[in-house]
């Protein structure tokens, strides 16, 4: 029981972090939000797993929502933006691809590293998807550093979210459901405000390159 | 209850008041300012009863609590705010209704959500308000829209987004921590219940914990090298924001890590905390003070000397009990002398037309009080007696003498004096001279500045004496922390 229990947890962590890994070699926007929009899915899976065999029936609360916003509504968003700046894709980023996917490699390594002494720790036949959930945030956070687009770095940015999520489930079991409850309030919120941003960024500078956000300095 | 349905009431009434009353400006506006005023009332009570001994809380498993690190913030809090709904937006700028609506709904969430941050118990409450602090304060950097505005809001809530995920990270460790030790609670979040078991978390768990808190809410609050937002947003925001911004919401975000500190030293003793604490400080503080060498504009110099302090603050919370205890009256005198630069700066800004110390000249004698005043806050912000930050500089630098960091004291007053000479040299450039043609010459409408210059005077008072019972409220502050 436990065995399946945990590797069904190995194999959704697995999935999650490799659609995170999707943002690394493909150029399309469209493609990022199909990404972001099926981890969000595997995500909500892993979390209905850990519901079902941790016997904590709160996460499903969680999964629903979880499904709803980041599943269903945020990705319905996304595209909708992507639809306005078709032309917009990802040419060239700050870092080229395959210097993206070492130093990606080595970021997963070091999940592993960082998160030993939390696997050591843990009881919980979850906690080997654990440093596969700290190598997609930290993944995320080198996409959102290294790539020019607004979009892109919003897709990143919900995919650090994804991957905290991530982190969440499986060493704790979820964090209290009424704060997960405003931590999903505040993401959408987040997500919105983000939103209005991307198009006052497209309507000043005509575009939503974020190289062109250069006037302040020093 | 009583204290904290008066502590929070108000800034919420005020924002559902502008969101469903359209016309009637004015008397909006008036009311706003008159709200804002007991939310000021109500940390003066928290205050009192904690000098009586009493640490307020309310609500389940003590939803609320204000003791006297809470306090401490909430007034800060509360004075700010206070200042923002009094003074608001300047009346003869070009803001148009839309926007002035829009900035009393957001300015009194903002204050709300600071409020919330600092009396919130729960620790992933804490987090969830001041992650919100983020989402409302940004909407109000682009009131008037601007290539300028536009990027500095950008930067403002991606950069300031991802520093919160990460502290969320932060919690979600602590609190991984916490389960492995006692089994999964409702009330395992809360500040109290964590400090109370600190002394059996995993020491390593609990430390990586910090490391994210510290770059997550230090994001928040300014610390180099994530800091590249903060100058940005400061000089775009209006003025009554920047003040919020500068003045309190860095501080915001240090309470948050100091809570944490204090779980974290509770289990691991000081010296993991003390090395992080120095390093992101005294980077915050060089470039801090090499920035200002090179600065242009005086918005953006408040913002970087911002920086500097919040460095100051960082590094007096790693010097021991005496350090904590210099940090937080720092962060006091901070925010009162750093709101009102902005504000004042504000006035500068819309007289002139421009944020170019270049194209600022004369200042003494196109707006002789506005001019004289800021030329005393500038003094009173790079630590010059009798004001308060020079008194909460030397016991900071006294603090690290007596924790045998004579070298690191060296080099932080040796940076200081860099920021010094800069900032004087910025200022001179200001006051003097001829106003620039078409600049008129007179001082405007003289009220606003009479908040201002009581803060000034609250300064000089902390400069030249601690009175008694901010002296008890900070020995607590001390002992909360723990050393």
């Amino acid at each position: 029981m436990d065995a399946a229990f945990s590797q069904l947890c190995v194999l959704g962590s697995s999935l999650v972090l490799i659609f995170g890994l999707i943002l690394l070699w493909r150029r399309g926007v469209t493609a990022y939000i199909s990404a972001f929009m099926w981890q969000s899915i595997v995500l909500a899976a892993v979390t209905v797993v850990v519901a079902h065999f941790g016997k904590v029936p709160e996460l499903y609360w969680v999964a629903v929502c979880l499904l709803l916003l980041k599943g269903i509504v945020i990705p319905r968003l996304l595209r909708r933006m992507e639809r306005r700046f078709s032309p917009e894709r990802e040419l060239e980023p700050y870092v080229n691809t395959a210097t993206s996917l070492v130093v990606s490699g080595l970021l997963v390594l070091f999940g592993y590293a960082v998160t030993r002494p939390l696997v050591a720790l843990s009881r919980l036949p979850t906690r080997v998807g654990m440093p596969l959930a700290m190598g997609l945030v930290l993944v995320s956070l080198f996409v959102v550093i290294s790539r020019k687009k607004a979009l892109t770095q919003v897709v990143g940015f919900l995919m650090l979210e994804n991957g905290l999520a991530l982190l969440a489930v499986l060493g704790t079991y979820g964090i209290p459901l009424i704060v997960e409850l405003g931590v999903f309030l505040d993401a959408l919120m987040g997500f919105l405000v983000m939103q209005i941003f991307i198009y006052q960024i497209h309507e000043t500078f005509e575009s939503i390159d974020v190289e062109q956000l250069n006037r302040l300095r020093h | 209850m009583r204290t904290f349905a008066l502590l929070l009431g108000p800034p919420l009434l005020a924002a559902l008041l502008a969101t469903m009353v359209r016309p009637y400006r004015r008397i909006v506006g008036g009311v706003n300012a008159l709200l804002s005023l007991g939310s000021l009332g109500a940390s003066l009570a928290l205050w009192s009863e904690l000098l009586a001994g009493r640490v307020v809380t309310s609500g389940p498993g003590e939803f609320l609590r204000a003791d006297a690190l809470s306090t401490l913030l909430a007034m800060c809090v509360s004075v700010v705010g206070a200042l923002a709904a009094w003074l608001g937006l300047s009346r003869d700028d070009s803001y148009n209704g839309a926007q002035v609506r829009r900035f009393r709904i957001f300015v009194n969430l903002f204050t709300f959500t600071m409020l919330f941050a600092v009396t919130s118990n729960n620790v992933g409450f804490m987090w969830i308000a001041i992650e919100a602090t983020t989402i409302t304060s940004a909407l109000l950097i682009p009131l008037q829209v601007t290539k300028a505005s536009v990027e500095a809001s950008w930067k403002y809530i991606l950069i300031g987004s991802i520093g919160i995920a990460l502290a969320f990270g932060g919690t979600v460790l602590g609190y991984f921590d916490f389960v492995n030790m006692a089994g999964r609670h409702e009330t395992a979040l809360n500040w109290t219940v964590l400090v109370a078991s600190a002394a059996h978390l995993h020491p390593q768990v609990i430390q990586l914990a910090f490391v994210f808190i510290l770059v997550g809410y230090g994001t928040k609050a300014g610390l180099a090298p994530m800091h590249t937002w903060l100058p940005d947003a400061h000089a775009e925001a209006p003025a009554p924001l920047s003040a919020m911004m500068s003045g309190v919401l860095l501080a915001v975000a240090l309470y948050a890590v100091v809570r944490w500190q204090a779980v974290v030293n509770a289990a691991v003793g000081r010296g993991f905390t003390d090395g992080l604490y120095i390093a992101l400080g005294v980077l915050s503080i060089v470039i801090a003070s090499f920035s200002l060498v090179v600065q242009s504009n005086y918005k953006r110099m408040l913002a970087y000397s911002s920086i500097e302090h919040t460095g100051l603050i960082c590094v007096g919370l790693a010097l021991g009990p005496l350090g904590i205890f210099a940090a937080m009256l720092h962060m006091l005198n901070h925010t009162l002398a750093k709101s009102t630069m902005f504000f004042l700066a504000g006035r500068v800004l819309h007289r002139y037309g421009t944020a170019e110390i270049g194209h600022v000249s004369g200042l003494l004698k196109a707006m002789p009080w506005t001019g004289g005043l800021f030329a005393t806050g500038l003094l009173a912000v790079i630590g010059l007696p009798p004001f308060g930050l020079f008194l909460s500089e030397f016991a900071l630098i006294r603090a690290g003498f007596a924790a045998g960091r004579p070298w690191l004291m060296g080099l932080v007053l040796a940076l200081m004096t860099v920021a010094f000479v800069s900032m004087i040299g910025h200022l001179n450039r200001m006051l003097y001279g001829a106003p620039a043609a078409g600049v008129s010459v007179g001082e405007g409408s003289h009220w606003p500045l009479v908040p201002l210059a009581a803060c000034m005077v609250t300064l000089l008072v902390f400069g030249v004496t601690l009175p008694t019972p901010l002296e008890t409220l900070l020995r607590q502050i001390v002992e909360i922390v723990g050393s």
